[in-house]
């Protein structure tokens, strides 16, 4: 297939899944309490609304950055598509990109002049001290497989079974990671209930549907680089399967824990960080 | 229409044309990635800006003057 038709192909399908995913999320955590909670393409309705919806930018804002910012963090995860999906590229730019997303949520925060995008902002700074060990994740897969490459890793996985089983603490390091980025999670704090909608607040109409966007791409990304180099060659129906599981996983999650302070989860990540990391070394020598 | 609007018409028109050339050339692999990444993000945006509803003249100056009137 032509690269530019593979690529426009694989964005498409990142953003409707990812986007009908966050509404089977809300969907779950609202029947865990009780609710009836919204249809499952809630979030993808929500989208398009804000998409059209009239927009005004606040005075307080920093322009033409505060746009930007929110370019920015579609330009990270469409790239994401590609070293993923498309090329199957190294895990190494994954990383860089999970970086630049702490970057994107800090900056979307400060841009904005508002106080609780601020607070956000420097809870972005704050849990990136916890996230970007955990993403360590990555050493630990290439001290088991012998590359970054995520084609490679596939073919490591072919040949000697799921990383899942060898490495499962480095797993589970990935899963919090995953958490860490669901809404109203106990470790999603830069968009905690505390502060409205955290670095968002202040990016509502078009740029809250922009920003929506990139992020129902991004849920799917994460929940791709999980199945993919935790599980290996799996069929599209098993993707699926998968993403639906860990999607419903992490809303039973969200609904049924609090929300902690930052203080709280940071260090409960930090010290998932430290046995995830210390534990798979182990686990690396002994077996 | 406002500059706004002619600039974001603007970028639409070359994001688009830039994703169709992609498609139909087939130039080399990183050209198509740099479109990609600039393209895709600038045609929404831009596609954004150009559909999103707007404010009717009179309703403008009501705003601009009591701007946080029901908060």
């Amino acid at each position: 297939m032509n690269l530019m038709a593979n690529i426009l192909l694989n964005v498409l399908i990142a953003f409707l899944v990812g986007s009908v995913l966050l509404g089977l999320y809300r969907k779950v955590v609202a029947r865990v309490q009780s609710r009836p909670g919204p249809p499952i393409i809630q979030y993808l309705l929500h989208l398009l609304k804000f998409y059209i919806k009239e927009s005004s930018f606040p005075k307080t804002a920093a322009m033409p950055f505060y746009i930007g910012i929110a370019s920015i963090l579609m330009v990270i995860w469409i790239s994401a598509v590609i070293v993923g999906p498309v090329t199957q590229g190294s895990l190494l730019i994954i990383f860089g990109i999970y970086a630049i997303h702490k970057i994107v949520e800090h900056n979307a925060g400060s841009s904005s002049g508002s106080p609780y995008g601020k607070l956000s902002c420097v809870r972005a700074v704050y849990s990136a001290a916890a996230e970007v060990p955990l993403f360590a994740v990555l050493v630990i897969i290439y001290l088991k497989t012998g590359s970054m490459g995520i084609s490679d890793i596939i073919n490591y996985q072919a040949v000697n079974g799921p990383l899942l089983y060898a490495i499962p603490l480095a797993a589970a390091m990935y899963l919090v990671l995953i958490i860490s980025k669901a809404q109203y999670t106990p470790f999603s704090i830069t968009k905690g209930k505390d502060i409205v909608s955290g670095y968002e607040t202040e990016h509502f109409g078009l740029l809250r549907g922009y920003l929506m966007i990139s992020e129902s791409i991004m849920w799917y990304m994460l929940l791709w680089i999980f199945l993919t180099v935790f599980l290996g060659p799996i069929s599209p129906i098993a993707y699926i399967i998968g993403m639906v599981g860990i999607t419903v996983g992490i809303a039973f999650i969200s609904a049924t824990s609090p929300l902690l302070n930052p203080n709280h989860s940071v260090i409960l990540q930090i010290i998932f960080a430290i046995i995830g990391i210390v534990g798979s070394i182990l686990m690396l020598n002994v077996l | 229409m406002d500059r706004n609007g002619i600039i974001s018409s603007i970028v639409f028109i070359i994001s688009i044309i830039s994703i169709i050339y992609a498609l139909i050339f087939n130039p080399a692999n990183w050209i198509i990635i740099g479109i990609s990444i600039v393209g895709i993000p600038l045609s929404v945006l831009s596609l954004g800006l150009i559909i999103m509803a707007r404010a009717k003249k009179d309703e403008e100056e009501d705003r601009r003057r009591e701007p946080f009137i029901g908060y």
